[in-house]
C-alpha cells in the first residue's frame, strides 16, 4: 500500500533529480550511493541525539575546502538530501 | 582579443557537435571570424553536421605534423563567410596528437581567428587531454538525463582542476511538454545539481534533426533551437540575453488531454 502511494505521488521528474543528486554526490565523494546512505543514517542518529530532528526534513550540507592548482582556494558543498 | 573554447561533456550523444557546428555558425552570423577544430581524431563527425565531408583534402594531423600550410586544411563553410573548419583525421587515433601541439595550433590560429571552437571527442582520456590544454573557456553541454549529468558534474571538476575557471553549461534537448507533466527534469533541476552557470537551453526539436539530415546549422531556420543557439553566441560574446522562455507548439487537444493527465 505505502509502496503504491509513494508511486502515484512521486512523479519520474523527481526520482530522476533524487538519484541524479545522490550519484553526483557519490561522485564528488570518491565514495559509493550505499556508503552514503549508511553515512546519513550515522549521522542522523548522532545529531537526533542533541537536537529534535525530524528525519525527513533533516538535509546535510558538507563544504569541502578545495585547493586549486593555482594556489586559490575554494569552497565546494556537497549536499545529501 | 581571441578566444578558444572547448565544447565538451564527457559522455557521448548529448550534442557536442551539433552544439559546436551552431554556435559557430551564430557567431559568424555576428560577424566574427570563428574556427571549428574537431579534435575527435579517429571519429570525425563534425564534418557531416556541416556538410563539408566532401571537400576534406587535409587535417588536423597534417597540420600538426606539418604536411601542409594551416591555410590549406581549413575549409570555408558554404553558408557563412567568417565560419571555417578544420577537419579531423579519420585514419589516425588520438595519440597522433599531444596537448603541446594543440596548444601550438591553437597559438596559430588566434592570429587569423575571433573564436577558436574545439570540438571535444566524449571520454576523460587523452582527446580530452588534447582539446582543453589550449582553451580559454568551456561549454559543457549536458541533457535532462541522469547519466548526462552524473557526466557533465566530472567533467566539470576535471576542467577546475586543469585551472578553467570560465565553465558554462548547455542544457539540451528539453522537451518542455514532458516537464510540464512531471517526467522530464527541468532547466532549474539541473541547475540544482550542477550549480554552475547556464549559457543556454536548447529545446528537442524536430527541426535540429532536419538541419543535421541537410548538413546545415538549424541556426537561421525558423525554430526556436535556432535561436537558442544564436541566443548562446550572443552571451558568449558577453551580450547580456534574457533566457529564452521555452513554450511548446500544442494543440488545444493535447493541452487538455495533459491537464486530465495530471488531475489522475
Amino acid at each position: 500500500m505505502n509502496r503504491y502511494r509513494k508511486r502515484t505521488f512521486l512523479t519520474s521528474r523527481e526520482i530522476a533529480k533524487t538519484r541524479a543528486e545522490l550519484a553526483v554526490s557519490a561522485d564528488r565523494l570518491d565514495c559509493n550511493a550505499d556508503l552514503l546512505a549508511q553515512m546519513r543514517q550515522e549521522v542522523t542518529e548522532v545529531l537526533s541525539k542533541y537536537f529534535n530532528t525530524e528525519e525527513e526534513n533533516l538535509e546535510i550540507r558538507m563544504s569541502f575546502l578545495c585547493r586549486w592548482k593555482r594556489g586559490i582556494s575554494d569552497v565546494k558543498t556537497i549536499q545529501i538530501k | 582579443m581571441s578566444e578558444v573554447i572547448v565544447v565538451t561533456s564527457g559522455k557521448g550523444g548529448v550534442g557536442k557537435t551539433t552544439s559546436t557546428a551552431n554556435i559557430g555558425a551564430g557567431l559568424a552570423r555576428l560577424n566574427k571570424k570563428v574556427v571549428l577544430v574537431d579534435t575527435d581524431i579517429g571519429l570525425r563527425n563534425l564534418d557531416v553536421v556541416m556538410g563539408l565531408e566532401n571537400r576534406i583534402i587535409y587535417n588536423l594531423v597534417d597540420v600538426i605534423e606539418g604536411n601542409c600550410r594551416v591555410k590549406q586544411a581549413l575549409i570555408r563553410d558554404r553558408h557563412y563567410p567568417g565560419l571555417y573548419l578544420l577537419p579531423s583525421a579519420q585514419t589516425r587515433d588520438k595519440s597522433a596528437v599531444t596537448p603541446e601541439q594543440m596548444i601550438k595550433l591553437a597559438d596559430t590560429l588566434k592570429q587569423t581567428f575571433d573564436y577558436i571552437i574545439l570540438d571535444c571527442p566524449a571520454g576523460i582520456e587523452q582527446g580530452f587531454r588534447n582539446a582543453v590544454a589550449p582553451a580559454d573557456r568551456a561549454i559543457v553541454v549536458t541533457t535532462p538525463e541522469i547519466s548526462a549529468i552524473r557526466d557533465a558534474d566530472r567533467i566539470i571538476g576535471l576542467l577546475e582542476s586543469s585551472g578553467l575557471r570560465k565553465i558554462d553549461l548547455v542544457i539540451n534537448r528539453i522537451r518542455m511538454d514532458m516537464v510540464r507533466r512531471g517526467e522530464m527534469m527541468s532547466v532549474e533541476d539541473v541547475l540544482d545539481i550542477l550549480t554552475i552557470n547556464l549559457i543556454g537551453a536548447v529545446p528537442d526539436e524536430e527541426s535540429v534533426v532536419v538541419a543535421a539530415n541537410h548538413g546545415e546549422p538549424v541556426l537561421g531556420s525558423d525554430s526556436q533551437a535556432g535561436e537558442a543557439y544564436l541566443n548562446i553566441a550572443r552571451r558568449i560574446m558577453g551580450e547580456a540575453v534574457p533566457l529564452l522562455h521555452l513554450q511548446e507548439h500544442t494543440s488545444l487537444f493535447h493541452r487538455i488531454a495533459d491537464l486530465l493527465g495530471r488531475r489522475q
